[in-house]
């Protein structure tokens, strides 16, 4: 017992000192503002009518799961010095796969279902391999690699559904992103599991360690006999599949992939996600803890947008407002002017206790 | 050898290579029907258009380019924006004029910043025919003419139902497309100016003409005003759709405790009024090519055209309604 409560006061002491410490306090923060306008706000109630839990809270965890997908593929993507442009776009093409697929499969089976699910992430795959290879093995920029598949990307979803939103009915499908086990989101338990087992797989291994160090210092990795080439076909392909997962999520919640506007503007969210969590877009170390709060943040800020009832026409200058805040608050800089600032206050009286 | 800096030039120059084949051959093959009739019979067209957006679009863009087919005396040139952005548009529209088209169609992404591009279609001589989305502000001396459904009198009669609907006064939001198109600002007007005063307008979100966005915005929507809302007004049939998904989920019925009136009237839609899920689809006519047509040539040959057509569209205000159109609805 002691030992759990230990353990959890020096989890505390770490995180105080991490980053992303200000994109919870914005958290805490919204949620107080919520609660505010609300104080019921933060109850979770049995739906009567359906049976499951419902909430605010239940609703963020759901919105939350796409998000938090792409930022941790994301978070691997950039700590090599990288970045995915594409996850966006591949998150329209798995949708669009697996709602092509359904929709001529008809039958509305588990069989199609998982079928569906299998060809979308065997696409996205693919589409991140192209973007591993081209990075690493012909050196293109991963900027103008996965700009490039970003807009291929969205011209593949339009050829594969011919340029229609097109919707399939499947009960097992709908279940992934609207259904509830024990009253808990599927979606989110399912994206709980995916960073989980990420996390596990990289920091279990030297992967981790070994991705880090191709974006401190490609040159000093490569001496130390890591290879980079295997590592970043890796991370593009993990992106890939994390994005097209992300596309499953959120065409599932509607049934339909809207070709033109599933994970339109996406990989904004993530790198945003990741940014927000303290990973540097310079690459190097890197936070998946911080990428999923950073996720659950940006969830959290768009449904607080609706639920004060903002004027649509300001949520843009609301939402880069708070996010300006969160990375001035991380920065170095500001950093280093807080501490100087409490070293300041704390010499004089030292020098006091002294005399 | 894959390291060498020779073999990442050639495989970049490979690339490169491949993907000027790629563009060239979506030229050759876009422009590959017109090969006969190169002499100069047809009539050339460019159209700078949307691209994909929704049911609603795909059919308008269809229509357009059935319309101005060969057989009719055209070679239409397809321009649709990149992802919605105006820039893209701008780009297809210059060099419409530099190629010298007969006439140009154009669906703005945006409406603001047209002036000084149609100035220079002007100064060349091209007539330019304003298709569905107008440009702000409307100078009608920049274009030959603006063809569209009248949104503000189709939101107008939405509104009118919703006061019938609710004589002793509801609560309703209203789920708006990305702000600052022409199209959002002119459903607004009509809605705004015509809904009776005791409907009590909860929020107005964007959801930026999603489904997936509609839902996520009105599930929160419910939640925060206690599920205490009768009507929705959802400026197209993606986000109305989205709607009644997320009223389903919040275990009310849409049609009974909640009313969702949508504009557009594609093909989901009316199947959706049908089964009783949206309670009311006005219509927002994309079929007007033939009008096109006759304007554009009107304008090739310099006459005089109106500066404003209507399209006239209808409404759908009963699942019965709804089951008689859907047939023959081509979108």
């Amino acid at each position: 017992m002691s030992n759990t409560s230990s353990g959890a006061a020096s989890f505390l002491k770490t995180s105080v000192k991490q980053p992303y410490i200000w994109a919870i306090a914005a958290l805490v923060l919204l949620l107080i503002i919520n609660l505010i306008k609300d104080p019921s706000y933060l109850g979770i109630s049995v739906n009567a009518v359906t049976g499951d839990l419902s909430g605010n809270l239940i609703d963020i965890l759901r919105a939350s799961a796409p998000i938090m997908m792409i930022a941790v593929g994301m978070t691997l993507v950039i700590a090599t010095r990288g970045i995915d442009l594409s996850v966006g776009s591949v998150m329209a093409v798995s949708g669009a796969v697996s709602m092509e697929f359904m929709h001529d499969a008809g039958d509305g089976s588990l069989g199609s279902a998982l079928m569906a699910i299998a060809l979308a992430l065997g696409i996205s795959a693919f589409l991140g391999l192209i973007n591993g290879v081209l990075v690493s093995i012909v050196g293109l920029q991963p900027f103008i690699t996965t700009l490039i598949m970003m807009l291929a990307g969205r011209g593949l979803a339009k050829v594969i559904t011919s340029g229609q939103n097109t919707s399939a009915s499947n009960e097992f499908f709908r279940w992934i992103a609207n259904g509830t086990v024990l009253g808990f989101p599927v979606v989110f338990i399912i994206g709980a599991v995916i960073v989980a087992l990420v996390a596990l797989l990289v920091r279990r291994s030297a992967l981790g360690l070994m991705i880090e160090s191709i974006g401190i210092n490609p040159k000093a990795a490569r001496m130390a006999g890591i290879r980079p080439v295997g590592l970043l076909i890796f991370v593009y392909i993990l992106s890939g599949v994390l994005a097209g997962v992300a596309g499953i999520f959120s065409t599932a919640s509607v049934m339909t992939v809207e070709v033109a506007k599933t994970g339109f503007s996406s990989e904004m969210d993530a790198i945003l996600a990741v940014v927000i969590g303290g990973t540097s877009l310079a690459g190097g170390k890197f936070s998946l803890t911080g990428s999923v709060i950073g996720a659950l943040l940006i969830a959290t800020l768009d449904k607080t947008i609706v639920f004060l009832a903002i004027p649509s026409s300001a949520t843009p200058a609301f939402k880069a407002i708070v996010i300006v805040a969160i990375c001035l608050l991380q920065s170095q800089r500001v950093r280093a002017l807080f501490s100087q600032r409490r070293a300041r206050t704390s010499t004089p009286r030292k020098e006091a206790v002294s005399a | 050898m894959f390291k060498t800096p020779r073999f990442r030039s050639i495989a970049g120059f490979a690339l490169v290579g491949a993907v000027a084949l790629g563009l060239g051959a979506c030229s050759a093959g876009g422009g590959g029907d017109d090969a006969s009739g190169d002499g100069g019979d047809l009539t050339t067209i460019g159209f700078v258009a949307v691209g994909p957006e929704g049911g609603w679009r795909t059919a308008n863009e269809k229509n357009i380019q059935d319309s101005f087919s060969e057989e009719n005396g055209f070679e239409l040139k397809y321009a649709p924006a990149t992802n919605g952005d105006q820039n893209s548009q701008i780009t297809a529209f210059t060099s419409f004029i530099d190629e010298d088209v007969d006439a140009i169609l154009l669906s703005a992404t945006e409406a603001t910043g047209w002036e000084s591009i149609l100035e220079r279609a002007k100064e060349a001589e091209i007539p330019v025919v304003l298709l569905d989305r107008g440009i702000e502000p409307n100078d009608t001396e920049l274009y030959t003419s603006h063809i569209a459904p009248d949104n503000v009198g189709i939101s107008a009669s939405a509104a009118e139902w919703a006061n019938e609907q609710f004589p002793d006064g509801a609560n309703y939001v209203v789920l708006e497309g990305p702000p600052g198109l022409s199209v959002v600002n002119d459903r607004n007007k009509g809605w705004d100016e015509t809904v009776d005063s005791k409907l009590t307008k909860l929020e107005s979100q964007s959801a930026n003409w999603s489904t997936e966005e509609a839902k996520s915005v009105f599930e929160t929507i419910l939640k925060a005003n206690n599920n205490d809302v009768q009507l929705v007004f959802a400026q197209n049939d993606e986000m109305g759709l989205g709607a009644a998904l997320a009223v389903e989920e919040a275990g009310l019925k849409p049609g009974t405790d909640v009313k969702i009136i949508t504009i557009d009237g594609t093909k989901a839609a009316l199947e959706a009024l049908a089964a009783g899920r949206l309670s009311f689809v006005a219509e927002y006519n994309p079929l007007f090519g033939d009008t096109a047509i006759d304007v554009v040539n009107k304008a090739i040959a310099g006459d005089k055209v109106e500066s404003d057509i209507v399209v006239p569209s209808v409404t759908f205000d009963s699942p019965e309604a709804a089951t008689t159109a859907l047939p023959d609805r081509q979108y």
